[in-house]
């Protein structure tokens, strides 16, 4: 009983410290990022790799903390994310198109509406790449050689319902035919079946090519203007195919954050982009950075998940 | 001696035969929804067992209409039952107490129940067992362990 | 190349960077010799922390663990019959008998020579040979990976034990557990129920765990209470100088289980228990008394156990140079690679020399330094948990097992599934269903389903891409050589004695 009372009185005396605190001093505790993937893995190393800058844009002796999440293609984790209670407190990694083409592909616990849209982080955009043995060594010959024989073309990516595949559906639209899909168990035996000869062409993110570049055709990158990754290598755009695709990394909390965490972990993330340690230490890791915070955010969620509803009802991939 | 025909249904391999083809048939509905590429191996495994457990089966039944008796599958039932319960109990407790009370708890209660009474071998097992699991993953590691439904955070 | 591997040697020798490694193979000892505690988790569980460390330190840390994990495994398979990690499961056929006959010192001082001679041999080989193994594995695409797929399966039925009936249902078992989950080309979920935790495949620890650690535990606490345990005092431990000259005829076993191994290791996928059932099946055809295996062959456990910590190293080339792992731990350690700036690539092994050629180091120091801590470690003290009586034994293990299968993914859900394999497990073991099998289907019967169908891809529905090169030929060769052999062997000798009886 007595244990019960002075419990109470602890609780109540946290509650009213909590209550005049909340106001002027976001945050007060640890913030928890949910990452749906495990220890080491390219979205888990983005999460570490920004914890740091956070925790110093947030100031007051913040503390960041990660905790995976793993499984299903980090479904489970994004949904623990959505769930959680909106005080600021849980935040979650997102992916792009993967989480929103997971509410079109199966049954998800979550939705567009389901997030505080913080920040995409990362953008990495898809390129194009053939095997040497293939002798497809530009985009014309591979176009021409996919024209003259619909399907002939082995494509090797990760799995269906992914950004490499999303852009493997637009360059279909596109240029009006058709490939042979084969869908790896992920970005790393796409490219050694590449490098050994074993399908013709591949559909990668531009992390994965940059250290292979001397093995590989890398025929162009799907962005707007050339990506600082590799200033070298052209777009789709300057070689006449209106191709732009890539896979995105961001941050969302659960929908209905307090205004005032809201602000500024926006705040924190906007700082992102213009410092140069952080820029550096993204490069080492392999991601390619875009910052896009708020509702500009949201607004690119919702255009892909457009386009994943669009192509579903057309072409199901399961 | 022959045993008599409710009995002969009853021998363990006859039984876990019976059981594998109950099992496979149910699995075989939803791998038959399944498309052509993606139901070939399930379905193929799935045939393979209902045939392997058929003939095991039939061997079995062969082999007690000859009069072979059959061993039963443990000497001491009972305990074997508890054991299995003991450890569902942990798991169960794991998810609603906690890990490390459930650990408390059981620990000593599996040796004890189990036939080890010496008191301070009990209370040094348990200490050692739980004190070295908190050092190792919760404090070096920073491991988080389940902390159970009922009590929460 | 070969000065920059000089040159990354003083690097590693000083203080903290070879503490790691000592401080790494201990923990692995003890990781992998805990049933339900394996090196992919230990590792996995490290990886956060490595990010404060120095790189060196965080990979020696690695580098230990693997190597300590992959011998660890080895004393709960000898002296309990529960492989402590996956790649130990080959090390209890001969192992346990061993121990059971008084010789379990002995199988230990097997093991921990052999885990260390296959170590060293797998990281000469990661240190001399990688980038022209890494084009081996180049000619690796889904079609020959399938073929290496089926020549293990194949192997299983010299695992199928006294009754072949039980052991191809033991097969069909794992292979159908392998389909669980998400489908390897569409993604669409089979045999899931709508459970997410299901729609990556059952992990082999799940299964492992609940099919050979939860049987003994039973075991230990049905029989009535004994205090003496499990005829702990009758360990016959000597020595180790004095064990080493009657393993002198372990020599041929030894160079044919690292080739092997290191061979497994650069193959993606495979892993180390897939080299040590190989490696067991090959020296076994090769030994002049293949009658005497299976019931306490020392060659046994030195066949298994060099083999997987020879795929230890040599899996991390494939990883290194492709960024493709070849087993489960070097996809953890690839992680670990990335924290610190370490992308994998051609570029690796100019851009950051020192690490990448100290981590190599690291390697073989931590394969060397098995022996000594290893031989010590295990016999004189970790053998002594076998004096604790079987009531606390037992509740002490499924401490264990509940905290290395909650630790794989940080849920309950997979513990109740360890329950329910645990069950089964049970009656498997009590009816003499043999397990070997069970755990092959699983690790290679998704593998061969997901390669079979890409190659069938690639060659848009047409099956003759199958045979459509030489090393697909080649190993197809191989395969039928394994079963049909031994056949026609069988066949001459009886044809031999009914020859001799007339």
């Amino acid at each position: 009983m007595l244990k019960f009372i002075s419990k109470a009185v602890l609780a109540g005396t946290v509650l009213l410290a909590a209550g005049a605190a909340e106001a002027a001093d976001y945050p007060d505790k640890p913030i928890e990022v949910i990452v749906g993937f495990d220890a080491g893995g390219g979205t888990d190393v983005m999460a570490r790799t920004v914890a740091p800058f956070i925790e110093k844009y947030l100031g007051d002796g913040a503390s960041v903390v990660i905790k995976n999440v793993p499984g299903a293609s980090g479904q489970i984790g994004v949904t623990q994310a959505a769930n959680a209670a909106p005080d600021g407190y849980t935040l979650g990694t997102f992916n792009l198109p993967g989480m929103m083409a997971r509410t079109i592909d199966r049954k998800s616990d979550y939705d567009l509406d389901s997030f505080t849209y913080l920040a995409n982080v990362v953008n990495d955009p898809n390129v194009i790449v053939t095997s040497k043995a293939s002798g497809l060594d530009t985009l014309d010959k591979l176009i021409a050689e996919a024209k003259a024989n619909p399907g002939s073309v082995t494509v090797g990516m990760s799995s269906l319902g992914g950004d490499d595949h999303f852009a493997l559906i637009k360059l279909q639209n596109l240029i009006g035919t058709e490939f042979t899909i084969v869908p790896f168990k992920g970005s790393a035996p796409a490219r050694t079946a590449l490098m050994g000869g074993h399908v013709a062409m591949g559909i990668l993110n531009i992390s994965e090519v940059a250290k292979f570049r001397d093995q590989l055709n890398v025929l162009g990158v799907a962005l707007n203007k050339r990506s600082d990754f590799a200033p070298d290598l052209p777009t789709f755009k300057e070689q006449g195919l209106d191709l732009v695709n890539g896979a995105m990394r961001g941050f969302i909390a659960p929908a209905g954050l307090p205004d005032d965490a809201k602000s500024k972990l926006e705040m924190a993330f906007s700082k992102l982009k213009d410092d140069p340690d952080f820029l550096k230490a993204m490069k080492d890791t392999a991601n390619p950075v875009e910052v896009v915070t708020g509702d500009d955010f949201k607004a690119m969620t919702k255009d892909i998940y457009d386009l994943a509803k669009k192509v579903w009802e057309t072409t199901p991939w399961n | 001696m022959v045993e008599p025909r409710a009995s002969r249904l009853l021998r363990p391999e006859t039984l876990t035969a019976l059981g594998i083809i109950a099992v496979a048939a149910a699995f075989l509905i939803p791998a038959l929804e399944l498309r052509a590429n993606s139901a070939l191996l399930p379905v193929a495994m799935l045939i393979g067992l209902i045939v392997l457990a058929t003939v095991l089966l039939i061997s079995d039944q062969r082999k007690a209409a000859a009069g072979h008796v059959s061993k039963p599958m443990t000497k001491a039932p009972g305990r074997v039952a508890g054991a299995f319960l003991l450890v569902i109990a942990y798991v169960v407790a794991t998810s609603l107490i906690g890990f490390y009370p459930a650990t408390i708890i059981t620990v000593p209660l599996v040796a004890h129940v189990f036939g080890y009474r010496s008191f301070f071998g009990l209370a040094a097992a348990t200490l050692i067992v739980v004190g070295a699991i908190y050092l190792v993953f919760d404090y070096a590691m920073a491991q988080q362990f389940p902390t159970g439904l009922l009590l929460g955070r | 190349m070969y000065s920059e591997l000089l040159h990354a040697l003083p690097e590693v020798l000083t203080f903290a960077n070879f503490m790691a490694v000592i401080v790494g193979v201990v923990a692995g000892i003890v990781v992998g010799a805990m049933p339900g505690l394996s090196a992919t988790m230990a590792i996995s569980v490290l990886v956060p922390f490595t990010f404060g460390m120095s790189p060196l330190v965080a990979l020696g840390l690695m580098a230990g663990i693997y190597n300590g994990a992959m011998y660890g495994g080895a004393i709960p398979a000898v002296l309990l019959r529960i492989p402590g990690t996956p790649a130990a499961v080959a090390t209890t056929f001969d192992g346990y008998p061993m121990a059971q006959k008084g010789q379990g010192g002995f199988a230990l001082q097997v093991a921990v020579v052999s885990s260390s001679i296959g170590g060293i041999a797998s990281a000469i080989a990661l240190m001399v040979l990688a980038p022209p193994l890494s084009r081996v594995t180049l000619l690796f695409g889904p079609s020959e990976v399938f073929w290496v797929a089926i020549f293990g399966l194949a192997s299983i039925i010299f695992l199928l034990g006294g009754n072949p009936v039980k052991g191809l249902i033991s097969a069909c078992f794992g292979v159908f557990v392998s389909v669980i989950g998400s489908d390897p080309i569409f993604g669409n979920d089979r045999f899931t129920f709508g459970q997410l935790e299901m729609l990556d495949g059952i992990n082999i620890v799940i299964l492992l765990v609940g099919l050979y650690a939860l049987p003994p535990v039973i075991d230990l606490l049905e029989v009535p209470l004994k205090t003496d345990g499990v005829n702990g005092s009758k360990l016959g431990t000597e020595p180790i100088w004095r064990a080493l000259p009657r393993m002198k005829r372990f020599w041929k076993t030894w160079i044919r289980s690292s080739i092997i191994g290191i061979w497994i290791g650069i193959l993606p996928g495979a892993g180390g228990s897939m080299a040590a059932f190989m490696s067991y099946n090959e020296a076994r055809r090769a030994s002049r008394t293949p009658d005497t295996w299976g019931n306490g062959e020392p060659e046994g456990v030195a066949a298994a156990e060099t083999a997987n910590n020879a795929d230890t190293a040599s899996a991390l080339i494939p990883a290194l140079t492709l960024g493709i792992p070849g087993t489960a731990v070097a996809a953890v350690m690839l992680g670990g690679l990335l924290i610190h700036g370490l992308q994998p690539g051609p570029m690796l092994f100019r851009e950051n020399p020192d690490i990448v050629f100290g981590f190599m180091w690291q390697f073989l120091f931590g394969a060397i330094l098995l022996v000594l801590l290893g031989g010590s470690l295990a016999t004189n003290s970790f053998a002594r948990l076998l004096n604790l009586p079987r009531p606390l034994l037992g509740s002490v293990i499924i401490v264990l097992m509940l905290i290395g299968v909650y630790s794989i993914h940080g849920r309950m859900f997979d513990v109740y599934l360890m329950l329910l394999f645990g069950a089964i497990g049970y009656v498997m073991d009590k009816l003499k269903f043999p397990l070997p099998p069970v755990v092959l289907g699983l690790i290679l019967g998704g593998f061969a389903e997901e390669n079979l169908r890409l190659a069938l891809r690639i060659g848009r529905g047409d099956w003759s891409i199958l045979f459509a090169n030489v090393t697909s030929l080649v190993i197809v060769a191989l395969t039928v050589a394994v079963i049909v052999g031994p056949m026609i062997k069988r066949l001459l000798s009886k044809d031999g004695k009914t020859a001799e009886g007339n």
